[in-house]
């Protein structure tokens, strides 16, 4: 596409293919057949827009003791028991049955150390990856890497957010990029108020309508300078796309056998949705649930809250695998922190940034694979750390993205896409 | 600002020298004219035709599209000397202040929410201050510091008291220094900005001392991330000279509570003294016209991003200092000059890309602003006069927020509901520095399928789609659209496209001419000040 000329511009997509060429070159393709005629780099660009993430956030933190690195009988250990998994010799925490059964497909790190203990800075630091304090706010994973991926070519808005309570365009997750790669929020997944055609015109005026525009703006562009031109049309394609996927937002249309197995609760419909979102084709999808915050009662709290990831979580990854989308979806669920290993006077327990968890599944992963471990009582790392910017380079990786040589830049500053003096966590690329 | 003379003060003297006298052969509209002329490096696109310019100028300094009435008119003077006679009336019209008021106000407030101050006499004071053509370095002045008996002043406060700048005085320090000094520097709260030596931590906190309330509060201590060690520093404006900050004995109580950093602030900033005040001011009333400023973005004036024609940009600082910060009369000049007036097509044979933006060899396109948009759409549409004359229903409260989420039965009643509409779908979100003003999705969205919009194209007595219905020959129908939303007649291809559409569709001939109108509505072409 042609870009505006923007003070943020991203070097590291200078070579990126315009949106327009991707479709013409994809156009040729089907034609002749997709293979010896596209140039290589451009293949591995098309194939990298291809990708997709959902990342599924668990805000205040769950416990990684009663999950995915489970301690009982020790001093710290909780009530709940530890079952085994579909890798052998592993075992997660009881309240995890369905993940536990589908271990195999997954990747979880147990030796996260991310040293940051509070909501207000570990929220931003881990979902931004800050690898320095530079004086700018960086973007937002989901902001992150639309960016750095480039648009799709299905023009669908590239990130959408699902989240509890009120939606609407979330400019500030994308930080020094720029509004334009906020968030698309959904607010219970409710698409924005204007996605909704009026009565008042049938499908077929919309259409008319809008060949009629476009007419109207290739005359216009003749002749002229194209700095805002295309943009405009961009944005009344992704406009268009939107409205014509209101099924993405319709809830009546699910078959109920999915609404059964993912459950009612919003997070289970949540990541259903978010299944359509991802089967849709669009390239970051977000899911956030609140209130994992268990300073007290943390284990009736668990008891009641973990089965309502556990079993959408587990029905998701089956269903993305079954469509053939895995391969492609880097999936990630995470907090800001894990647990404290010790029990507080409330039955709770406090924030852990020292020792705690992280599940991953899909593109560029080594399923069935647990990487790290804690010391028997589970308060510490054993042998390798991994801090957030570990992570990002991981994430950057599975994706086809290196954050060694990617950098954006910023009002002229050079800043690097992840911690410069980390890189990826080797033991769970494929 | 009495003030002053009861307490002995070390006057900020700046280092930084005024703007040196450059060539004026002539009236500043022909140096400007001479100067981009002379760099431009290739051909230059011809001068508008006079729809083109009548748009334009329209847009500029009223705020909207021209009316059909308007443009036929225009094009009908055979007057030679009629662009000037337009140029002159537009200023004298109330419009103009109100389109200063709506540029200064989304410039300053960035569409952050204030409300202590009532937008009305918010309004009411720009346009005051615009209509009256008050020097700019008054306006920057009361926007940065009113006593608070000042009752004639206090709508100016609403700068200061906007969310987010009320009670935190490093976003204050960091809006002023981007919007009124062209520097963007955030980056020196923390250590000096790492590619821009000018912008260093010790202006940054020179900056941040004079947006104190209190003297105590007027010496600020510092220490760089990078470097250990602190520093202090008074109010002190990039490059100039650190304000001595009296000591108050006992029995000065009085003095003590009078004495305000700020009130320093506002007086010495908006200087012919302060070069970054000036460049700045200047910068930004030339891309108000130009579509870009000559130091591009206008908030990054450092010596590694200089100004694409440094002697125009001199010239016009002197003109504007010598002429005591006159605001119309730079603008004046600016559209007068033929550099103003090209036209936004490319010269026969140039390629786009061979045309750098910053050589002004053809017109700059850039969107129009939310309020350009409404008021535009409302006179392409012909529902300006009704929306003015407009009543709010009784018991019927209408906010943006609620009225998007379907809570609000009814459709904006008012122009002041519409505008507020515009501003929240398509304004860029609160404290987004209002430079960068791209189309988003939500504004295609919202231009598709808001009520508002398709209303306003349905056939009414004086409405655009009301006229169109009532005129039978398509010919003469497709010409009213085009003139009324493009502020041009069709080309002939258009035409012949525009009443093939409509005579292929004769029974459903009204609906045809409204999904004609939104098509034109919706293009680039009208989206843009071209």
């Amino acid at each position: 596409m042609t870009e505006i000329t923007h003070p943020h511009a991203c070097q590291g997509l200078d070579h990126d293919l315009s949106r327009r060429q991707a479709l013409a070159i994809l156009g040729g393709a089907a034609g002749t057949g997709i293979g010896g005629l596209l140039d290589p780099t451009i293949a591995a660009e098309v194939k990298r827009k291809q990708k997709q993430v959902l990342f599924i956030w668990l805000d205040g933190a769950m416990s990684q003791l009663e999950t995915w690195d489970p301690k009982p009988g020790t001093e710290f250990g909780g009530p709940f028991r530890a079952i085994p998994t579909a890798i052998p010799g592993v075992r997660f925490g009881e309240l995890v049955p369905a993940t536990a059964g589908i271990a195999d497909k997954l990747t979880v790190i147990r030796c996260m150390s991310t040293k940051d203990e509070n909501h207000s800075t570990g929220v931003p630091r881990i979902q931004r990856g800050d690898p320095k304090n530079r004086g700018v706010t960086y973007p937002f994973l989901g902001s992150a890497i639309t960016k750095l991926l480039g648009p799709p070519d299905n023009h669908l808005p590239p990130y959408m957010h699902i989240k509890p309570g009120r939606g609407g365009y979330m400019w500030k997750d994308a930080g020094f990029l720029g509004p334009r790669y906020g968030a698309l929020g959904l607010g219970d997944g409710k698409p924005p108020i204007h996605i909704r055609r009026p009565e008042s015109l049938n499908q077929q005026r919309v259409t008319v309508r809008d060949q009629l525009r476009q007419q109207a703006n290739r005359r216009f562009t003749t002749g002229r300078l194209d700095r805002f031109i295309s943009a405009y049309d961009y944005s009344f394609d992704m406009a268009r796309q939107l409205t014509r996927r209101q099924d993405l937002f319709d809830p009546t249309t699910l078959p109920a056998s999915d609404i059964q197995r993912y459950g009612r609760h919003p997070l289970g419909r949540h990541l259903l949705q978010a299944r359509r979102l991802l089967e849709a084709g669009v390239q970051f999808v977000k899911v956030t649930s609140y209130h994992w915050d268990t300073h007290g009662d943390n284990f009736n709290m668990h008891r009641v809250m973990v089965p309502q990831v556990d079993r959408p979580f587990a029905a998701l990854i089956n269903d993305l695998e079954t469509r053939g989308l895995l391969e492609n979806t880097l999936v990630v669920l995470m907090s800001e922190f894990g647990r404290t290993p010790k029990i507080n006077s409330r039955c709770g327990r406090d924030h852990w940034p020292e020792a705690w968890s992280v599940m991953l599944a899909g593109s560029g992963l080594k399923p069935g694979l647990i990487a790290g471990s804690t010391t028997a009582n589970g308060a510490f790392c054993q042998d390798a750390e991994y801090d957030i910017g570990h992570l990002f380079h991981t994430i950057f990786r599975c994706l086809g993205l290196d954050a060694k040589t990617t950098q954006y830049v910023n009002n002229g500053q050079p800043l690097p896409i992840a911690h410069e003096e980390m890189d990826v966590i080797k033991e769970v690329l494929a | 600002m009495r003030i002053i003379f009861l307490i002995p003060l070390a006057v900020a003297l700046l280092t930084a020298t005024v703007p040196q006298p450059v060539t004026a052969a002539g009236p500043l509209h022909a140096d400007i004219d001479r100067m981009i002329e002379t760099a431009a490096g290739g051909p230059l696109a011809a001068v508008a035709d006079d729809t083109e310019f009548l748009r334009r100028i329209t847009l500029d300094l009223a705020g909207r599209i021209p009316t059909v009435a308007e443009t036929t008119a225009f094009l009908a003077d055979a007057n030679s000397s009629k662009r000037t006679v337009l140029v002159d009336r537009l200023f004298a019209s109330p419009e103009y202040p109100r389109r200063m008021q709506e540029w200064f106000q989304v410039m300053a407030l960035e569409r952050r929410a204030e409300k202590s101050i009532k937008p009305a006499e918010w309004s009411a004071y720009l346009q005051a201050a615009f209509r009256e053509n008050r020097p700019w370095n008054e306006l920057v002045s009361r926007v940065l510091f009113v006593e608070k008996d000042d009752k004639a002043n206090q709508p100016a406060t609403k700068f200061i008291l906007a969310a987010g700048r009320k009670g935190n005085a490093h976003q204050t320090t960091q809006d002023i220094a981007r919007i009124f000094l062209g520097r963007d520097i955030m980056c020196s709260q923390c250590h000096n900005h790492p590619t821009v030596d000018v912008y260093t931590q010790q202006d940054y906190f020179g900056l941040f001392s004079y947006v104190q309330e209190q003297p105590v509060k007027a010496t600020s201590e510092f220490e760089s991330v990078f470097e250990p060690g602190k520093q202090t520093t008074g109010p002190r404006l990039p490059g100039g000279r650190e304000v001595v900050i009296p000591k108050f004995e006992k029995g000065q109580e009085a003095e003590a509570a009078k004495y305000r950093p700020r009130l320093l602030l506002a007086r010495d900033l908006p200087q012919a003294a302060n070069t970054a005040f000036v460049r700045t001011s200047t910068n930004r009333l030339w891309a108000l016209l130009m579509g870009r400023g000559l130091i591009h973005p206008p908030h990054l004036d450092h010596p590694v991003n200089p100004p694409s024609h440094p002697e125009l940009f001199e010239r016009l600082q002197q003109e504007f200092v010598t002429h005591k910060f006159n605001v119309r009369h730079l603008l004046r000049e600016i559209v007068r000059s033929r550099t103003y007036q090209r036209s936004s097509r490319l010269p026969e044979g140039v390629q786009p890309a061979d045309v750098p933006e910053h050589r002004f060899r053809v017109a700059t396109s850039r969107p129009l602003s939310p309020e350009q948009m409404a008021w535009s759409l409302m006179v392409a549409t012909g529902n300006l006069q009704r929306m003015i004359t407009g009543k709010v229903p009784k018991d019927s409260p209408f906010d943006a927020y609620n009225y998007i989420n379907g809570n609000v039965d009814r459709l904006p009643a008012t122009v002041g509901e519409t505008m507020e509409l515009f501003s929240w779908m398509m304004g860029n979100p609160p404290g987004e520095n209002p430079d960068e003003y791209n189309p988003a999705m939500g504004h295609a969205l919202f231009l598709m399928n808001e009520e508002l919009v398709l209303d306003w194209l349905k056939p009414r007595k004086d409405s655009l789609i009301g006229r169109v219905v009532a005129t039978p020959d398509n010919t003469r129908a497709v010409e009213q659209l085009y003139l009324g939303v493009l502020s041009r007649r069709p080309t002939d291809a258009e035409t012949r496209s525009g009443v093939k559409f409509l005579d292929k569709n004769t029974a459903t001939r009204k609906s045809g001419l409204a999904d004609l109108a939104w098509s034109l509505l919706a293009s680039a072409e009208f989206r843009l000040n071209h």
